[in-house]
């Protein structure tokens, strides 16, 4: 009886350790899981561990995704301590020798960012304030156009068989970045005004050329309390601006209110791959958010 | 510049050789040397023009390849710039340093968490001081508070990457008493096949509870079976030993653990001159969509006893195994609203000789009893409300002292309700009522204020 149980369970162990064709990729955030989608094709599988639907600031170290880091040959994530409230617990308990810090496999995507808003000087007074600079730089063509590019040559470093591959998906997707460069110029944001939620949007603004005027959170990561709120709805109706931007994740109940207060209107950004339908790829989030602020 | 070394030579070769040899000679030879050296000259300019060709060529690669690009001031309706693409130089990362940010260079990432509480019981302080629950642990066991002001501790944490093989973490929580150590042990990163090993003093995998620290805690205080089972304010398990855990690749999250441990909790556990406890443990978790997951497993610690916990006046001497099962629940949809569920029950099994150190009698004594408690915490945005409820003897109540059953409490209970309001995740406030029946003479109706506030280098939270 036992020994026939030993065996079931390494029949079970056996088949239930995955093929090692496929390289594995573990990604912190949807967009990133995409692009590497993108570039590695079938030649990779990825695995995403935040939802579209969760606020990334604040993810929660479930047991399931320390399973997925453990068998990661790759761990790709945003940086600039986005992910600093679950990844480092998700790296030691996966007990994985490939993807800890200062391995190849513990793929920071910032390191190719042109990083804004780095503080002088900060301390938690100031809010949840980012003290690397502000990591919300998945909406900037500038930096993902790099990004991209390292996280090719990532896979083709981790991956030289199939590093031909790769580049050539990379040379595809250039292509296309090329062809949207051309449609997202189009867009006239050039001078527009906004209110927005958190600092989410600064790195499109830089690029893009509009202003965000103030933010519904009085201090980043702190909900608007009711003093703030009508300050906000004073500045809104002084300042007219085009629109009050608010993610999915941090919900309509406060904008609608000062939207109703100020009659200035609100629109839902996307603010990830798989955020909407429509969001398909990073191309189609850029899309979406660009279509959403004009 | 020729004619000088010339005439170096020329005072160097007069004064050192050419030791009887005519004039004439000594001209000739000159000539040689010069002419030789003339050559050589010329040779070296060569060298040297040939150096310099290539260090031109070799310039633009020369430039530190780190070197962050200038910003430009660029928007994206230029378009006729294509500024994406014109870049041809190999990619390189703008910052390496910033990968290593938090803990600075070489600093450990260090934080301090003040918990302070005000505190206030029904019971007089003379009552809180004879606190007890015969049968479990009958020695006085009063709240680890004072009527008023407390500082349960500021307790400082050091985390830092060895190397790239170990991690190490130290726990130093100051009282008013002094500095005591609650952890120190360093944890491999490295080892291969799902495999992790720990050293040091630590907090054992046994059980939920038992793996947080204070300032984690869902209640200001620790659960009944934990301070029954465990002793001292219900910290639970922190002992000096070995751990090794195994994460196999399986379609689902399961840990095994075993551990090997001094045996130094003095409830438990006890004195007995080399390690003498051992552990071992089993976890599993299964997520339901995205916002649902579960935790449940099984834990089993056993060793040598030798305790003076069981009454006043008496040595209990023997073996004990402490079984525990464990499950959790939670739901988090979002940042701003979740629920969750958390339960675990423990059976202890002792056998041992009780002497008793005033009247020097020896009886056997066998005890065989259990406890749980279930809590639950709602949050919605910056709230927290809980509820959690304590019972012993649920099961099993027997006590056996030299063949002879003994009666006690029947069954201690006590039930706790709290509100929190986290201002940030870096500050808690909680209210916090129990009513605790675990001493069968006495009722104590308990409320606490709690601060607590934290500081330095954010930490990663565990499930």
């Amino acid at each position: 009886m036992i020994r026939k149980c030993g065996l079931a369970m390494v029949c079970f162990l056996v088949l239930a350790s995955p093929a090692m064709a496929k390289l594995n990729v573990v990604a912190t955030l949807p967009w990133i899981g995409s692009l590497a989608s993108e570039i590695g094709g079938d030649r990779i599988k990825v695995n995403t561990l935040v939802k579209p639907s969760q606020d990334p600031h604040y993810v929660e170290a479930k047991p399931s995704m320390i399973l997925e880091v453990r068998r990661a040959d790759l761990l790709m994530f945003n940086g600039l301590e986005l992910e600093i409230g679950y990844l480092p617990v998700l790296v030691e308990s996966s007990r994985n020798p490939m993807i800890q810090p200062g391995t190849r496999g513990y793929f920071d995507c910032s390191q190719f960012v042109e990083v804004i808003e780095k503080p002088a000087v900060v301390d938690r007074s100031m809010g949840d304030v980012h003290p690397l600079g502000n990591p919300h730089y998945h909406l900037s063509p500038k930096n993902i156009y790099r990004v991209t590019e390292g996280i090719t040559e990532i896979l083709a470093r981790v991956d030289p068989a199939n590093a031909g591959f790769y580049r050539t998906n990379l040379a595809a997707w250039r292509g296309k970045f090329r062809e949207k460069e051309k449609q997202w110029g189009r867009h006239n944001l050039h001078g527009k005004k906004f209110i927005s939620y958190h600092k989410f949007f600064e790195y499109l603004a830089n690029e893009f050329g509009f202003e965000i005027v103030a933010y519904v959170e009085p201090k980043p990561g702190i909900p608007p309390s009711a003093g703030w709120v009508e300050e906000i709805i004073e500045l809104a109706k002084r300042m007219k601006p085009d629109a009050i931007l608010t993610t999915p994740y941090y919900g309509t109940r406060e904008v609608t209110f000062l939207s109703q207060k100020s009659g200035v209107k609100y629109i839902v950004v996307p603010h990830d791959v798989g955020g909407t339908p429509a969001c398909k790829d990073w191309f189609s989030l850029m899309d979406q958010v660009l279509v959403a602020l004009e | 510049m020729r004619t000088m070394i010339a005439l170096v030579l020329v005072l160097c070769i007069g004064s050192s050789s050419a030791f009887g040899e005519t004039l004439e000679e000594r001209i000739k030879l000159l000539e040689e040397t010069i002419k030789k050296q003339e050559e050589t000259l010329k040779n070296q300019q060569k060298i040297l023009e040939e150096l310099k060709d290539q260090s031109k060529q070799a310039k633009p690669a020369e430039q530190p390849p780190i070197a962050p690009q200038p910003t430009r001031d660029y928007r994206l309706d230029d378009r006729s710039r294509g500024i994406y693409v014109q870049s041809a130089s190999p990619l390189t990362p703008y910052s390496l340093t910033k990968q290593s940010s938090t803990p600075g260079l070489m600093n450990p990432a260090i934080s301090v968490i003040l918990d302070t509480e005000y505190y206030h019981s029904t019971l007089s302080q003379k009552e809180l001081q004879s606190f007890s629950t015969p049968g479990f642990i009958g020695n006085p066991q009063p709240p680890p508070f004072d009527e008023g002001f407390n500082l349960r501790e500021a307790e400082l944490a050091f985390f830092a990457p060895v190397d790239p093989y170990f991690n190490l973490y130290a726990t130093l929580p100051v009282t008013e008493n002094g500095i005591d150590l609650e952890e120190a042990y360093f944890v491999t990163t490295s080892l291969p096949a799902g495999l992790q090993f720990k050293g040091g003093k630590f907090k054992s995998g046994f059980g939920r509870f038992n793996a947080f620290h204070p300032h984690a805690w869902d209640f200001v205080d620790a659960p009944l079976v934990y301070k029954l089972f465990f002793g001292g304010d219900g910290e639970g398990l922190i002992e000096k030993g070995a751990q090794l855990t195994y994460l196999p690749n399986l379609p689902i999250y399961m840990i095994l653990g075993a551990e090997v441990l001094q045996g130094d909790n003095d409830t438990l556990f006890g004195p007995d001159g080399g390690p003498h406890a051992y552990t071992g443990f089993v976890k599993s978790s299964l997520d339901f969509g995205d916002s649902h997951s579960i935790l449940f497993g099984g834990s089993v610690v056993g060793g040598k006893t030798n305790t003076t916990s069981f009454a006043p006046n008496t040595v209990l001497q023997g073996d004990s195994v402490l079984y525990g099962l464990e499950f959790t629940y939670k739901w988090r949809p979002s940042r701003w609203r979740s629920f969750v569920v958390q339960s675990e029950y423990l059976y202890r099994h002792q056998t041992g000789d009780l002497t008793d150190t005033i009247a020097l009698t020896t009886d056997s004594l066998k005890r065989n009893q259990d406890g749980f408690y279930v809590q639950a915490l709602y949050q919605i945005n910056r709230w927290r409300i809980g509820g959690r409820f304590d019972r012993m003897a649920i099961f099993a109540d027997e006590v056996v002292r030299a063949g002879e059953k003994l009666n006690f409490s029947g069954q201690p209970y006590r039930a706790t309700g709290a509100l929190e309001f986290n201002p940030t995740e870096f500050s808690r406030i909680r209210l916090q009522y129990n009513y605790d029946k675990s001493d069968p003479n006495k009722e104590n109706q308990e409320i606490f204020l709690q601060f607590l506030i934290a500081v330095g280098a954010h930490g990663a939270h565990a499930y």
